[in-house]
C-alpha cells in the first residue's frame, strides 16, 4: 500500500518535471506563435490543410526577414477535436510555452471556448470564430479575419439569383440543413432572402449527421416541385445528396451546397455531376486582390501546387492579420495590437478588412460555383471569374 | 474478498502519505504555477471524479454504464441554464452545480429501475442509447440552446485566480468522491454490491434487496458527475450538446476504471490519473497520429499482460509474494 | 441500408456470441477494407466487388492471426468481455490512426462504374450502387448462415458457442474453432465495410459512427443470431425510411434509439433470438 502511493507520488512529480521542461520553451530570439489544431480525429483533414497554410506563411515571413526582424517559430498541438483539449492546450501555449502570439484554431466548436480564454489572458485571437453567436459575447480580443460566418454564407448566392429577371428565378425552395451550429447559422440568410426574393419555402428541415440516406430528402423536394434546392450540409452528406438527386433525376433550377463543394475532392468524387453547384466562401484562390495573387504565385513556385484550398487561404489570412498588427504596433503588446486592428485596414488574401467592435469585417461572401470541374467565383461582379451557370443543366 | 481489508488498518504511513499528497496538491496554486498546470490537473481531477463515481455502479456492482456522460452533461446544462435564466452571481453559479448533481441523480433514479433489470452488455447498451437520446433531445430543444449551446459569462477575476478556484473545487470534489468510495468499499452497501457483481442470484437469496441497492448505487454514481458537470460548465463558459454529451467520454471513463482495476477506489484513481497523464505526454512530445497509435497500443499492451486491470495485477503479485513469505517462514 | 449494417453486424455478433469478445475494432476493419477497395479501384480500376476476392481471404487469415496473438491471451481474464473491450478499443485507435497515416484524412467515396445511376419503379428510384451494396450484404449474410448451419466447421462453431464444455468433450478443438470464427468475423467486417462504402463516404474516424448502428442492429436482433441481425437490419432500414416520411429529420435518431431502449427493456435477448 505504502509502496503504491509512493510510486504514485514519484510518477506525479516526474510528470510535472517533464511537462514543465517541455519542448517549446520560449527562447530569446524567435517570436513564438502557438496553439492547437485537431490533427487527429474527425476534423483532421481540414486541420492538416490549415497547418500547411500556417507553416507556409511562417516560412514566407521568415524568408523576408521575419517579424520585427525576428524569426517566427510555430508550435501546434493536437487537440483531437475536443473543445476541452483545445482550451487546455491554448492555456499551455500561453502560460507554459509563453507564446508571443496565439494561433487560430479549428473548427468553430473548438474556437468558441478558446475565445473566452484568449479574452481572459488578453491575447489577440484571430480565427474563423464560431459564427455570429461567438462574436456577440463581448470578447474584444477575438477577430474573424476572415470568419467562417454561416450567417453570411448564402448572401452572395441569393444576390446572384437576384441578378436574373424575376420570372426566371426559382419560386419554391427545399431547404435541408444539418443539425449543428454551422448549419443553423445558414438559416438566417436563407430566411431573409427567400422573403426578399419572393421564394416560397416549401420544405425546411434539419437532419442529423451522419445522414442515413439522401433519397427521401430529394424525393420530397422533387414531388413538391421545388426548383431551388438548398443542401446545407458538409461533404459526406453533400456528395450523397447530389448522387441521390442524379439517380432520382431531380433537376432544380439552382442547387446550393453548404460546405464541401469548393474543394477538389468534390469534383474528384462526383465528376461532372458536381457541376453547377453553388456555394459560398470567405476566401477563394481566384480572388484577384494583390495579396492573393502574390500568394498563388508563391505557392506555385515553392510548393508546386496549382490550387490553394479554402482553409489554406484562411490560415494565411489569419496570420497576415495578426502579423499586420504586430508590425503596425512595432511590438508584441496584445492590447495595443487589438486596438490597432480596430483602427486600421488590413490587407489579406481574402480581401481588405476593417474590423468593427465585434471583431468582424463588414458582411461579405464570395459565391462559388463548380464549372467544368473547376471552382469559379460567380459573385460579386467585381471579383468574379465566371458569369455563373443558370439554370442548372439537367444531369447527364 | 479478503483484499478489502488491505485498505484498512495498519496503514498509518500510507495515511500520512495520502494527507501529504493532498496538502501538496491543495497548496500548489500558491506557488503561482502557469495556469496551464492548474487546468491540466483540473482535468485529471475531473476524470478521477467521473471514474470513481462510475466505479460505484460499474466496478463494484458490475453494471457497466456506457452512458455516464449523460449525467455529466445534465449537470452542466442545469448550471448553465440556471445561470442564464436567473442571472446568478459567480458564487451562486458554483453552488448551482449541486442542483446539477440532483438533476442527474433524479434522472438516474427514474431510468435506473427499468434499466437495472437488464444484465451485462444489455445494460451497457441501454445506458449508451439513453445517453444518445439525451444528447439528441438537448440538441433539438431551443430552450436549452439547441445545437448552438449555452454561453456563461465568465467570472471577473483574473485568469489565474479563476483557474485556481476551479482547481481547488475539483480537488475538493475529487477528495470527497474518493473518500466516499473508500468508505463505501468497506460498508455494507459496498459489500452488497460486490456480492451482486459476483453472483446476483446468490445475493438475492442472501436477503439483499437487489433492486433497491442497485438503484441506490446508480443514483450515487450519477450525483457526483452531475456536480462535476455543473462546475465544468462554468469553467469552460461555453457548453454545447456535442462537447458535454460526448460518447467518447463515457467510453473513456469505463476504460479508465477497468484499466486501473474496477471495484477498488485505488484502481479507478490509478486508471484515471495514469491515462490522463499519458495522454498529456503523448500530445506534448509525439507527432499526432503516432501519439494516438501509442495510446491505443497502451491499452492493448496492458490488457494482454494485466487482463483484470492494473490493481488486480499488483494484488495478485502481492498475494503471491505474501504466500511465498509465509511458506519460507514456516 | 439496414441490410448493409446487418452485414457489418453479423461478424460482430458472432465474436460476441461465440467468444464473449466485444470487438470494438470491428467497424474499423470494415473501413480498412473500404480503403483497400478504394485504392485498388483507383490504381487498377478493379471493381470493388472483385477486390473482395483479394481482401476477404487476407482479412480471414489476418483475423486468425489477430486472434492467436491478441484474443487468446485475454480469455484468461476474469471477465473476458471487459478485457476484450479494453483491448479492442486500443486496437480500434491503432487501426484508425494507421489508416489516417496512410490514407490521410480526406473523405473518400467508392465510385464503381455504376454509381449515380438508378433503376426506376414507377416514381420511386433505387440507386444501383445501393442495390449492389444490399446485394452484397444479402450474399454475405447468406454465406455466413450457410456456413454456420451446413458445414462441419460451422456447426462446430455453433456448438462451441452454445455449450462450451460439451463441445470440448466432443473433441472439438475450442481454440481452432474460435480462431476460425474470429477470422470469419473479420472477413465479414471487410465485406460489410465495402458494402457500406458503396453507399456512404468514409474516412478514418467514420468507424465510430458505424459502430453505434452496428450495436443497435446486433442487440435488437439478438447477439449471436445471424438471422436476427439480418432482420434487425431490415427493420432498422424500414423504420428509418418511415420516419423520414413522417417526422422531422432531426428527431429520427431520437426515435430510433428510443425504440432500441424500449426493445431492450422489454425483450433484451433481442427480437429473434431463441434460447441462449
Amino acid at each position: 500500500m505504502k509502496r503504491k502511493l509512493s510510486w504514485l507520488i514519484l510518477i506525479f512529480a516526474f510528470s510535472l518535471f517533464f511537462l514543465y521542461g517541455g519542448p517549446a520553451g520560449a527562447q530569446q530570439k524567435p517570436i513564438v506563435i502557438g496553439g492547437s489544431l485537431p490533427l487527429t480525429g474527425v476534423w483532421a483533414e481540414t486541420a492538416k490543410v490549415i497547418q500547411r497554410g500556417y507553416e507556409f506563411w511562417v516560412e514566407e515571413t521568415n524568408a523576408k526577414g521575419g517579424l520585427l526582424g525576428r524569426p517566427v517559430k510555430l508550435v501546434i498541438y493536437d487537440d483531437e477535436g475536443k473543445p476541452d483539449s483545445a482550451v487546455k492546450l491554448a492555456e499551455k501555449a500561453i502560460t507554459v510555452d509563453k507564446v508571443d502570439l496565439l494561433l487560430g484554431g479549428y473548427p468553430g466548436t473548438a474556437a468558441r471556448p478558446v475565445m473566452p480564454v484568449a479574452e481572459k489572458y488578453k491575447m489577440v485571437y484571430v480565427s474563423m470564430g464560431g459564427h455570429m453567436a461567438s462574436f456577440t459575447q463581448g470578447y474584444t480580443y477575438s477577430f474573424g479575419a476572415p470568419p467562417l460566418m454561416g450567417e453570411w454564407w448564402f448572401l452572395g448566392a441569393f444576390q446572384w439569383l437576384e441578378t436574373f429577371p424575376a420570372d426566371q428565378r426559382p419560386k419554391r425552395a427545399a431547404v435541408y440543413i444539418m443539425n449543428n451550429p454551422v448549419g443553423t447559422a445558414l438559416l438566417s440568410s436563407i430566411d431573409e432572402y427567400t422573403k426578399k426574393l419572393g421564394i416560397q419555402v416549401i420544405i425546411n428541415e434539419k437532419y442529423n449527421l451522419p445522414l442515413p440516406s439522401a433519397e427521401p430528402l430529394v424525393m420530397k423536394a422533387k414531388q413538391m416541385n421545388c426548383d431551388l434546392f438548398i443542401s446545407g450540409g458538409v461533404f459526406p452528406d453533400g456528395v450523397m445528396t447530389v448522387k441521390a438527386a442524379k439517380a432520382l433525376k431531380y433537376n432544380p433550377k439552382a442547387y446550393f451546397q453548404g460546405v464541401g463543394s469548393a474543394i477538389p475532392a468534390w469534383t474528384k468524387e462526383l465528376g461532372e455531376d458536381g457541376n453547377a453547384i453553388v456555394s459560398g466562401t470567405s476566401y477563394h484562390e481566384k480572388l484577384n486582390n494583390p495579396s492573393n495573387k502574390m500568394l498563388i504565385k508563391r505557392v506555385k513556385e515553392k510548393l508546386n501546387m496549382d490550387s490553394v484550398d479554402t482553409y489554406f487561404g484562411f490560415s494565411v489570412a489569419w496570420l497576415q492579420t495578426l502579423f499586420a498588427g504586430v508590425e503596425g504596433t512595432k511590438g508584441l503588446d496584445q492590447t495595443k495590437i487589438r486596438d490597432w486592428l480596430r483602427k486600421n485596414k488590413v490587407e489579406t488574401v481574402a480581401g481588405t478588412f476593417t474590423f468593427d467592435a465585434k471583431g468582424l469585417p463588414a458582411p461579405f461572401t464570395y459565391t462559388t460555383q463548380v464549372v467544368d470541374g473547376k471552382i469559379e467565383l460567380i459573385y460579386p461582379a467585381d471579383i468574379r471569374s465566371h458569369k455563373g451557370i443558370y439554370p442548372k443543366p439537367a444531369w447527364k | 474478498m479478503k483484499e478489502l481489508s488491505q485498505t484498512g488498518k495498519k496503514n498509518r504511513p500510507a495515511l500520512f502519505a495520502g494527507i501529504g499528497v493532498v496538502a501538496l496538491l491543495a497548496l500548489f496554486p500558491l506557488v503561482a504555477p502557469a495556469p496551464y498546470f492548474l487546468s491540466m490537473l483540473y482535468m485529471v481531477f475531473l476524470y478521477v471524479v467521473l471514474a470513481e463515481s462510475w466505479n460505484i455502479i460499474g466496478g463494484f456492482a458490475g453494471y457497466l454504464s456506457f452512458g455516464h456522460v449523460a449525467f455529466f452533461g445534465l449537470g452542466a446544462y442545469t448550471t448553465a441554464f440556471l445561470m442564464n435564466k436567473l442571472a446568478l452571481s459567480p458564487v451562486a453559479t458554483i453552488l448551482s452545480s449541486i442542483p446539477g448533481g440532483f438533476v442527474a441523480a433524479l434522472v438516474a433514479f427514474v431510468i435506473g429501475y427499468p434499466c437495472l433489470r437488464l444484465r451485462g452488455p444489455y445494460f451497457a447498451v441501454v445506458t449508451m442509447c439513453f445517453a444518445f437520446v439525451v444528447h439528441m433531445v438537448m440538441q433539438n430543444i431551443d430552450l436549452f440552446g439547441g445545437v448552438e449551446g449555452l454561453w456563461l459569462p465568465a467570472m471577473k477575476q483574473p485568469i489565474h485566480v479563476i483557474r485556481g478556484i476551479f482547481y481547488e473545487l475539483m480537488l475538493a470534489l475529487m477528495i470527497l468522491v474518493i473518500l466516499f468510495v473508500r468508505w463505501m468499499e468497506g460498508s455494507k452497501l459496498g459489500k452488497g454490491l460486490v456480492t451482486i457483481r459476483e453472483d446476483e442470484e446468490v445475493a438475492q437469496t442472501l436477503g439483499i434487496h437487489t433492486p433497491r441497492i442497485k438503484a441506490l448505487a446508480f443514483v450515487l454514481s450519477a450525483f457526483f458527475p452531475g456536480v462535476a458537470g455543473g462546475l465544468h460548465a462554468y469553467y469552460l463558459t461555453y457548453i454545447s450538446p456535442e462537447n458535454v454529451f460526448d460518447v467518447m467520454v463515457s467510453i473513456l471513463i469505463v476504460l479508465m476504471t477497468l484499466f486501473g482495476g474496477g471495484g477498488s477506489w485505488l484502481g479507478a484513481l490509478i486508471g484515471a490519473v495514469s491515462l490522463s497523464l499519458v495522454n498529456e505526454f503523448l500530445t506534448t512530445f509525439v507527432g499526432a497520429e503516432i501519439a494516438r497509435i501509442i495510446y491505443g497500443m497502451l491499452f492493448i499492451g496492458v490488457i494482454l499482460f494485466m487482463p483484470n486491470g492494473i490493481m488486480e495485477f499488483f494484488r495478485r503479485r502481492r498475494r503471491v509474494r505474501l504466500a511465498a513469505e509465509e511458506v519460507s517462514e514456516s | 441500408m439496414g441490410g448493409i449494417y446487418a452485414l457489418l453486424g453479423v461478424g460482430f455478433s458472432l465474436t460476441w456470441g461465440v467468444m464473449r469478445v466485444i470487438n470494438i475494432a470491428h467497424a474499423g476493419f470494415g473501413v480498412l477494407a473500404a480503403y483497400i477497395a478504394y485504392s485498388l479501384l483507383e490504381k487498377t480500376g478493379l471493381d470493388p466487388l472483385l477486390s473482395l476476392l483479394i481482401s476477404l481471404p487476407s482479412f480471414f487469415f489476418g483475423g486468425m492471426i489477430l486472434h492467436r496473438g491478441l484474443i487468446r491471451p485475454i480469455t484468461k481474464a476474469r471477465e473476458t468481455i471487459v478485457a476484450s473491450m479494453v483491448l479492442t478499443f486500443g486496437l480500434a485507435i491503432v487501426v484508425e490512426n494507421v489508416m489516417l497515416w496512410i490514407w490521410k484524412a480526406d473523405p473518400r467515396v467508392l465510385k464503381p462504374s455504376y454509381s449515380g445511376t438508378a433503376v426506376f419503379i414507377g416514381e420511386v428510384g433505387l440507386p444501383i450502387a445501393q442495390l449492389v451494396g444490399f446485394g452484397l450484404a444479402a450474399v454475405g449474410i447468406l454465406l455466413l448462415y450457410l456456413f454456420l448451419n451446413h458445414t462441419h466447421t460451422g456447426k462446430a462453431v455453433q456448438a462451441t458457442w452454445q455449450e462450451k464444455e460439451g463441445a470440448a468433450l466432443m473433441g472439438i478443438n475450442l481454440q481452432k474453432v474460435s480462431e476460425i470464427a474470429f477470422g470469419l468475423a473479420i472477413a465479414a467486417a471487410g465485406m460489410g465495410g465495402v458494402a457500406m462504402a458503396m453507399m456512404y463516404t468514409f474516412d478514418p474516424p467514420v468507424h465510430n459512427f458505424w459502430l453505434i448502428y452496428m450495436f443497435l442492429v446486433v442487440i435488437v436482433g439478438g447477439v449471436g443470431s445471424i438471422l436476427g441481425t439480418a432482420l434487425a437490419g431490415l427493420i432498422l432500414g424500414v423504420i428509418t425510411g418511415l420516419c423520414m416520411a413522417f417526422i422531422p429529420y432531426q428527431w429520427i435518431n431520437v426515435l430510433t434509439f428510443g425504440l432500441l431502449i424500449v426493445v431492450l427493456l422489454v425483450r433484451p435477448q433481442g427480437l429473434f433470438k431463441t434460447g441462449v
